[in-house]
């Protein structure tokens, strides 16, 4: 048996996962939540992880009723992400791992929601759409890496509707998107944005532009709702994801689909993507809340397929990076 | 031009004024003063220049020595390490100590 824990903390949410062979013992998370109307800063972010950080490990270790003993590696998010989170959650993991005389490993935070995707839905090979606050990305695994078919060329579609629930103040809690799709369900009148798939990539900065600049406008004439906003924008963007998703199964020749990351809980989302599957015969395998959004199982899982074929971190190269593309790691792990 | 010479005024006077600060920190063991300078190292100034940081062990005393252009930027780097030096040992406390090896 492998044990592995896994510390994440790229973004607003900092986890600690326990996982022992594809089960999950434990998962404690917490969510740093700014005010209606503010995003989260690197060193605000970072600050709240130091707070908490300690209490969520204990948590992590005494929900899965283990001694720092029973675990055989220290995983934690090498990139990509926000630096001052990043480095908070480095260190523990380094100090811990030295503490507890147990090896390290640095994962890549993409490649931890595709292997738990996989873990969780038993996807075989799917065609994966990735879809969270800091990344879009149309993923298809190949040749030991997982290569991007198609991408965002500017901001995330995650960070789009959470600067746009920042314009027209929609709560944060517990999380923009969340809340976005809750008042999309209420919209009646669609309003037309910019459609902007470029070949296989997406672009979302003009829409949030064009919207950002309608929104105040037909609000105060009421000319529509912001539920209608929320709508219009949900119905844009996931209809873009759908169709880069459906072309990228066409080239691949794949009959299954796997949404991962934050965005990906969105039930809209999935519903759309169902059809679509439906369609063209294929599956689509989604998760929950707890394994769609950043959580430290991911880590934990990651981590566990790359110390079991063999891989680990030495200290010196333990350093975090804000840059870490997916394609960069080699998957030592799949034939 | 006016420019070129504020310019190179400006590199001048970096190259001439440079502001060093020293801190040394006991630890209970020099296995615990060694796991932290493990901890604290491997990430590099997120900066790219205009500041540089060294960490060493001597026995027991973790030891730091910057050196920088501006006070300003010497200020950001000091806080930023003493934030992460006290996480380390908040963590050092809570589940070490470290076991024997």
């Amino acid at each position: 048996m492998t044990v592995v824990i896994g510390f994440e903390g790229s973004a607003n949410k900092i986890g600690i996962g326990i996982i022992r062979d594809g089960e999950v013992l434990s998962n404690p998370r917490r969510t740093y939540i700014t005010p209606p109307g503010q995003g989260f800063m690197p060193s605000d972010t970072a600050r709240h992880h130091r707070a908490v950080i300690l209490t969520v490990l204990k948590e992590a270790l005494e929900q899965a009723g283990l001694k720092p003993a029973d675990i055989d590696c220290v995983a934690y998010t090498k990139g990509p992400g926000m630096g001052a989170p990043l480095v908070t959650v480095a260190l523990v993991a380094r100090t811990v791992a030295q503490l507890w005389g147990k090896p390290l490993l640095g994962v890549n935070h993409c490649i931890g929601h595709i292997e738990m995707g996989r873990l969780i839905t038993k996807a075989n090979n799917p065609t994966v759409l990735y879809v969270s606050g800091g990344n879009t990305q149309v993923i298809a695994y190949s040749e030991r890496r997982y290569r991007i078919f198609g991408e965002t060329i500017d901001i995330a579609v995650g960070n789009c509707l959470d600067r746009f629930a920042r314009v027209i103040k929609i709560s944060n809690d517990p999380s923009p998107g969340y809340n976005i799709e809750q008042m999309a369900k209420k919209g009646t009148h669609y309003v037309e944005l910019p459609y902007t798939v470029k070949g296989m990539d997406v672009s979302f900065s003009g829409i949030l532009s064009y919207i950002e600049e309608a929104a105040h406008k037909m609000l105060s004439c009421g000319q529509c709702t912001a539920e209608d906003l929320c709508f219009s924008l949900q119905e844009t963007v996931f209809s873009m994801l759908v169709e880069i998703t459906e072309r990228a199964m066409a080239h691949c020749g794949s009959q299954e689909v796997l949404i991962v990351g934050g965005v990906g809980c969105n039930l809209r989302l999935q519903e759309m993507m169902g059809v679509m599957c439906d369609e063209r015969g294929a599956k689509l395998f989604a998760t929950d809340e707890r394994f769609c959004i950043d959580n430290g199982a991911m880590i934990a899982q990651a981590g566990w397929e790359m110390f079991r074929s063999g891989q680990v971190t030495q200290l010196e190269d333990s350093w975090i990076t804000q840059r870490y593309r997916t394609d960069e790691v080699e998957v030592t792990w799949r034939d | 031009s006016i420019y070129f010479e504020r310019f190179h005024h400006f590199q001048e006077k970096m190259e001439i004024f440079v502001i060093v600060h020293s801190l040394d920190v006991p630890f209970p063991s020099s296995r615990d003063a060694a796991i932290a300078l493990r901890s604290l190292s491997p990430d590099r100034e997120p900066r790219k220049g205009g500041i540089s940081k060294e960490l060493t062990v001597s026995g027991s005393t973790l030891s730091v020595r910057w050196s920088a252009d501006e006070a300003r930027i010497l200020r950001v780097s000091v806080n930023s390490f003493l934030d992460h030096l006290s996480l380390v040992l908040e963590t050092m406390e809570m589940f070490g100590p470290p076991v024997s090896q």
